[in-house]
């Protein structure tokens, strides 16, 4: 066996485990909980023609029942903090929950006050937290990137326990 | 109809194959802040005029330690203008993110 064969017969099976894990696609739903609108500018930038998350079969979809992840920006400020749980909760299991911007990792520059939660871990559970203020759509890709891997850890585990 | 066919044909593909290939950051660009051990001194002006506070210094046992956390980070560069030593320095650097605020730490440690 030459050494292409084996590179092709290693794609192939990652491809598989792709497919396996995430049936080729990933849907986010994006939720505002409070942020300035700095990163819901650059999340619409990831499905502009630069960036173009579809080519990686990454779809953002308008309803928390299509999607297998949220993406939450912004504090969670008081007002939105029962919407928050009510679309986490509408998420179908396995789900991943990315805080995106400095905000949704600790507060950022709102802090821990009276109408700001403080972060998103207060309230859900976060698996990937993507640093920036706003973050580059590079950075989001990564963070999503990074995430993927976190939800393969997920499966495996459901599949010991079962 | 026949100009904006002829202009998309001209413009081709955009899109950046990036995570293939970096996409690097445009100069004057504010990334991830980086601590240099050698040039600090501990002396906490970055402490006192982080926005969202999170540099900060504990001192134990004679031992003083700077962390920074990039996660809160805001990524202004105000510590880097009030650096008396050039100790703290804003990178290119863009892709943070982690799976635990823990990854996100810097530490520099200082011993008098």
């Amino acid at each position: 066996m030459t050494v292409e064969d084996e590179i092709e017969i290693m794609g192939q099976r990652l491809n598989d485990r792709i497919n396996k894990i995430f049936g080729r696609s990933l849907h986010i739903r994006e939720v505002d909980a409070g942020s300035c609108n700095a990163c819901e500018v650059e999340v619409t930038a990831l499905s502009n023609p630069v960036y173009d998350i579809e080519r990686f079969g990454l779809h953002i979809v308008a309803s928390p029942r299509h999607a297998d992840m949220l993406l939450v920006t912004g504090p969670v400020t008081r007002n939105m903090e029962l919407a928050l749980l009510k679309t986490y909760n509408a998420v179908p299991s396995p789900k991943l929950v990315a805080a995106m911007g400095s905000c949704a990792c600790n507060g950022g520059i709102f802090g821990d006050t009276y109408a700001s939660g403080g972060g998103v871990d207060r309230f859900i559970p976060v698996d990937v937290y993507i640093p920036g203020c706003p973050p580059r759509p590079g950075a989001v890709i990564f963070g999503i990137m990074v995430a993927l891997d976190k939800l393969e850890q997920k499966i495996r585990k459901k599949e010991v326990r079962a | 109809m026949f100009e904006i066919i002829r202009k998309t044909l001209r413009t081709g593909s955009q899109t950046i194959n990036y995570p293939q290939e970096p996409d690097e950051a445009p100069p004057g660009f504010r990334g991830k802040p980086e601590l240099f051990q050698s040039r600090c001194t501990c002396c906490g002006e970055c402490v006192s005029v982080c926005p969202p506070s999170v540099i900060w210094l504990k001192e134990e046992n004679g031992e003083k330690t700077l962390t920074i956390s990039y996660c809160g980070c805001i990524f202004c560069g105000r510590c880097e203008e009030v650096c008396p030593h050039g100790a703290i320095k804003l990178t290119q650097e863009y892709e943070l993110a982690s799976k635990t605020k823990d990854d996100l730490l810097a530490r520099i440690g200082w011993r008098s």
